[in-house]
Formats: C-alpha cells, sequence, structure tokens
C-alpha cells in the first residue's frame, strides 16, 4: 500500500507531533480535567494511525513495529498491577491503596498515586489500539500476496 | 425529551444502512452509528442543566455536576464497541480474500 498524495503528507507532517502533544497533555492532567488515560491513550493512538494512513505501510516496518508495541502494552499492564500490589505493602493495606503523599488539590504533582495510573494505562491503550490496527494491516497486505 | 427521539432517528440511520447498504465495509460504519447512538442517549440520561464535569476543585462556585456513572459505563462500552468493530474488520477482509468482493451479494456459497 503506498502513501497518498503530497497534500495529506505534509499536513501530516505538520499536525502529527501536535496531536501527540496534545494526547500527552490529556494524560497528564488526568485528574486535574476531564480526560485520562484511555483517551489520552486514544488520541497517541490516532496520531500513529494517521501517519501510518498517510505515508503508506511501506514507511515502516511493520512485523517489527508490531511486536514492539504488544511487548509495551504487557510491561504497561503489568506495571499498572504492580503499582495497585504495592498497596497491600504501605499505609493502610488494601488493593489500589492511594500511598503516595496527596499534595495540593488542583495541581500538576498532587492526588498521590492516580497520574502514575493515569500514564501507564494511555501507554496501555495506544499500544493495544496501535497493535489491532497494525494487525488488520498485515492481515490486509499477506491476503493481497 | 427532544434529544432522545433524536437519539433514536440516530440509531434508525444505523438501521437503515444494515438494510440496505451491500458493501460489507458500509455494514460495518452503520453498526458503528448504531453503537454511538446508544452511546449518546446514554450520556443524556446524566446530562443536568448548566452542570460541569465532575471533579472537584476548591473554589468552585458551581457547585452542579453531571452524572458520572453513564460516563463509566459509556467508556467501558466504547472499548467493547472497539473490539467489536476491529473483529468485524478482520472478518470483512477474510471475506474479501476468500470471495475477491466486499459485496454481500456476490458471497453466496456457504461453503466450508
Amino acid at each position: 500500500m503506498e502513501g497518498m498524495s503530497i497534500i495529506v503528507k505534509k499536513v501530516t507532517q505538520l499536525l502529527c507531533g501536535i496531536i501527540f502533544l496534545y494526547g500527552i497533555y490529556i494524560i497528564s492532567h488526568g485528574h486535574l480535567t476531564p480526560g485520562g488515560g484511555f483517551a489520552g491513550g486514544a488520541i497517541i493512538a490516532g496520531s500513529f494511525i494517521l501517519l501510518i494512513l498517510a505515508f503508506g505501510s511501506d514507511a515502516l516496518n511493520l512485523k517489527k513495529e508490531v511486536i514492539e508495541s504488544s511487548i509495551t502494552e504487557s510491561i504497561a499492564i503489568l506495571i499498572v498491577i504492580l503499582i495497585a500490589l504495592a498497596g497491600f505493602f504501605f499505609g493502610i493495606k488494601v488493593f489500589f491503596a492511594n500511598y503516595l503523599p496527596r499534595g495540593i488539590v488542583g495541581e500538576l504533582i498532587s492526588a498521590g498515586a492516580i497520574p502514575l495510573y493515569n500514564i501507564f494505562i494511555g501507554l496501555e491503550v495506544a499500544s493495544a489500539i496501535l497493535t489491532i490496527f497494525l494487525a488488520l494491516v498485515i492481515f490486509k497486505e499477506e491476503s493481497q500476496t | 425529551m427532544t434529544v432522545f427521539l433524536l437519539c433514536f432517528i440516530l440509531f434508525l440511520v444505523g438501521l437503515y444502512g444494515v438494510f440496505t447498504r451491500r458493501n460489507l465495509i458500509k455494514i460495518v460504519i452503520s453498526l458503528s452509528i448504531m453503537e454511538f447512538s446508544i452511546f449518546l442517549m446514554l450520556i443524556l440520561i446524566g446530562y443536568i442543566d448548566n452542570g460541569i464535569a465532575p471533579i472537584v476543585t476548591p473554589g468552585d462556585l458551581n457547585p452542579i455536576y453531571v452524572d458520572p456513572l453513564p460516563q463509566a459505563m459509556v467508556l467501558t462500552a466504547i472499548v467493547i464497541g472497539l473490539a467489536t468493530t476491529s473483529m468485524l474488520m478482520a472478518i470483512a477482509i477474510r471475506l474479501y480474500r476468500k470471495y475477491k468482493t466486499f459485496d454481500i451479494r456476490e458471497i453466496k456459497s456457504l461453503r466450508g
């Protein structure tokens, strides 16, 4: 699958980084504003999908990419479970305990462990959606040959 | 009440697409439209007039928040919708590999 026209490629080059940064903003402000891990991860995956759709599947080494994204997904969800399990050892001993210091309400670094959950769930969602998309692309490529 | 009626009209648009289109990809898109009309209705059930996002911040002069419970439910439903849509796309690609077409009138033989 070759890419699209030069207009689409140029606009994608300009917009792709901005979309990626907006996803990072949504994830990192997940405990202050609407949004969070899932919404930001979907936006980050959208920036990658836009890149692949505009430049065609020859621009990237998709087989390597899908292995890396599925490894990232597994490691991120494992870290989320480990952070939740750490609640058994600090403070009040329950699952998903918020053991870190809370900070001041309304600041960026506050709310204890919730930003950590947001960050790793964002990584997990982004790589999971990218894995689904890449699996469909590779499936279609193999069916054409 | 009007907004729920509009959601129902959107649902009927998706149903019309499922019944009349003959391309498999367009059928999948119509199913997604039906799905999202249901999500819109569930979100609108939890909406309160002049309500803001349910995040408590100090010094908030407007103490009316919208209901966060349908939002959490719809977030789960969106994930399930993503999974079903990707599964439908995989089935469509597999049918394309076997029959070399997306037209459902051409896909007649139900052999193995």
